[in-house]
């Protein structure tokens, strides 16, 4: 898709919004490879495992509407949160993927539920992602109790598969569409761009301060 | 292990066809090994490379015997050829000497089998799910379930067995791997144990702990660094709003063998063996001089790219290492580690210097100590 690269290429900023979203999940979900698939639409089989925190970006419309979507992929692994969790501050959005094959990935939800509660913003928008579907004679997660324990927990919820590329655009576009909706309301009713994470315009110093956080957590001495 | 099979299954075998570059490494087309490093050698340099490797082994002695003598009476002949590259044909042996694990290997016979027969260790799935995502591109790692991954998967069990408080830890796997192409298992996994309770450096058990202290302090003291060295980017960083932990976490957690081409992997791994953690800022520094110019242009998000993928020039290791060692840094890295202590520990403690004294007697017999009496518990 042209409009990918160009975006990218030019530093292009033209967008009405800017977005900042992160991926979550246990280690081997398949985070990194949602990532590519929807940033630049490449998959990989054997993809090592993320150190720290990787970025990219993808513009998309919505309503009419050009926003860009910054998103930062963490690492999975339980200890890696001492560095990855800074960069929960400031998201307006969080994808938390579990691995539809592993009933453990799955379990672990609450557990990063938990996590964006203590360390993102409340108003934060998640969005449950249940990854690999193509994996079919393998799935351990029932679809159905992933959809009731969205409800419950009042997120979205999507089942994907990054490496046939079913529904990731579809995700992406869905946590997108509704963080618009939320800020749109929001800066109708009280006239106040609401989150820190989102300005309007060309706002990338602003936003890119959004992980002001993480740089003033490190060096004050 | 389950014997699913699924799409992570139906990759083509290793297919021994495929060419490699001298590495071994599968080449790609934009391959990690530039060709200027393949192309064919001219025979003058063929002999000076011969002669390098007769130097070198007379520096070492037979099996490593003059190696100690040498490097006490010439401590700087050794710095200055060790900067230059170890001849890749005795890597592995001299990494083995310089980081102290050789004595560690000694001390401790017969630790290692213990260790990967007898014990069990609560990291075995999480290392067995990264056992193909480390080095998949290189022919010794890509056979599943091959002698390469076997050694990866022991070395790292082993380790996550003698020491419980790290475990295993993601980035762990690409430091025993390059390891594992250059010596055996055993060697290995005292290597690492070397490097991790400080053999001859002060420990860095610290990178892979719960909190990742280490990489925090490192972070931090490469952040100060960079405002010292160039004022200009530091505080370009600073506007954009970029720490060092969104690009450089991987630098030091795996010493640069997780993203950067291998060539350049293995120099910066010749020096960190011998002089320490001081080569990482170094490189690390470097990096950013060698790009200042175009970095201090770019905003944020180009910025963030550029510092996550350097042009293959940054890279050629004759070219980086140089402009790397330009930095002088271990003073202000002592002085900077002292600040941070001091930060971290309030104004109470301030016996905590032990850290920088790396008595290899002292940590060594504690290092052995704590495996002979029993594997299973480490320190605590
Ligand atoms: N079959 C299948 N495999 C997938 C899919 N997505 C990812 N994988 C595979 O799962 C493994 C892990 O994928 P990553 O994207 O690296 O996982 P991650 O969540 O980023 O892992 P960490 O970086 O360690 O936290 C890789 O071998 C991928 O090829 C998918 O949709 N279907
Ligand atoms: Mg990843």
């Amino acid at each position: 898709m042209a409009r990918r690269a160009a975006a990218w290429e030019q530093g292009g900023d033209e967008y009405d919004y800017l977005f900042k979203i992160v991926l979550i999940g246990d280690s081997g979900v398949g985070k990194s490879n949602l990532l590519s698939r929807f940033t630049k639409n490449t998959f990989s089989l054997d993809s090592k495992s993320t150190i720290g925190v990787e970025f990219a970006t993808r513009t998309i419309e919505v309503e009419g509407k050009t926003i860009k979507a910054q998103i930062w992929d963490t690492a999975g692994q339980e200890r890696y949160r001492a560095i990855t969790s800074a960069y929960y501050r400031g998201a307006v959005g969080a994808l938390l993927v579990y691995d539809v094959t592993k009933g453990a990935t799955f379990d672990n939800v609450k557990r990063w539920l938990k996590e964006l509660r203590d360390h993102a913003d409340s108003n934060i928008v998640i969005m449950l992602i249940g990854n690999k579907m193509d994996l079919k004679h393998l799935r351990s997660v029932a679809q159905e109790d992933a959809a009731s324990f969205a409800e419950r927990e009042g997120l979205s919820f999507i089942e994907t598969s990054a490496l046939d590329a079913t529904n990731v655009d579809r995700a992406f576009q869905t946590v997108l569409g509704e963080i618009y909706r939320i800020i749109s309301k929001k800066a109708l009713s009280t006239d106040d761009s609401g989150a820190g994470a989102v300005k309007e315009g060309q706002s990338i110093q602003v936003s890119a301060g959004d992980s002001s956080s993480v740089s003033s957590r490190c060096c004050s001495f | 292990m389950d014997k699913k099979k699924g799409v992570d299954d139906t990759e083509p075998g290793p297919a021994p066809s495929r060419p490699v570059d001298r590495f071994g490494f599968i080449k790609t087309e934009h391959s990690n090994s530039p060709e200027g490093i393949l192309k064919s050698r001219s025979t003058h340099e063929h002999e000076r490379e011969e002669r390098r490797i007769r130097k070198w082994r007379k520096m070492i002695g037979v099996g490593g015997s003059d190696w100690k003598h040498y490097v006490r009476r010439k401590p700087h002949v050794v710095k200055r050829r060790i900067r230059k590259g170890i001849p890749d044909c005795l890597r592995g042996l001299v990494w083995q000497l310089i980081s102290g694990s050789r004595d560690l290997l000694l001390m401790n016979p017969g630790v290692y089998e213990t260790l990967v027969i007898y014990e069990t260790s609560s990291s075995e799935l999480e290392i067995i799910r990264d056992i193909s995502r480390t080095f998949p591109s290189h022919i010794f790692f890509q056979q599943r379930h091959g002698p390469g991954q076997r050694s990866l998967y022991n070395v790292l069990k082993a380790y996550s067995v003698y020491d419980r408080d790290v475990g295993y830890v993601q980035g762990m796997g690409f430091i025993a791997g390059l390891l594992l192409l250059y010596m055996s298992e055993e060697d290995a996994f005292w290597l690492i144990v070397a490097l991790l309770k400080g053999a001859v450096h002060s420990p860095m058990e610290g990178l892979y702990q719960a909190g990742l202290p280490l990489v925090q302090q490192y972070l931090c003291q490469f952040e100060k660094l960079v405002t010292e060295h160039m004022p200009k980017l530091g505080q370009h960083f600073q506007d954009e709003m970029i720490n060092p932990s969104m690009y450089a976490s991987q630098w030091f957690i795996t010493v640069f063998s997780y993203s950067f081409p291998f060539h350049l992997t293995l120099r910066v791994w010749d020096v960190f063996l011998y002089e320490g953690i001081k080569v990482v800022f170094q490189v690390g520094l470097a990096l950013l001089r060698f790009c200042h110019d175009d970095l201090v242009n770019l905003p944020f998000e180009q910025l963030l790219h550029s510092l996550r993928n350097f042009p293959e020039e940054a890279t050629d290791p004759d070219t980086l290492l140089p402009l790397a060692f330009s930095f002088k840094v271990s003073s202000r890295l002592v002085e900077l580690d002292k600040e941070y202590r001091k930060k971290l520990e309030g104004p109470s403690a301030s016996s905590s210097s032990k850290r920088f004294q790396p008595l290899k007697s002292r940590v060594m017999s504690r290092a052995s100590s704590h495996v002979s009496s029993s594997p299973n518990v480490s320190k605590k």
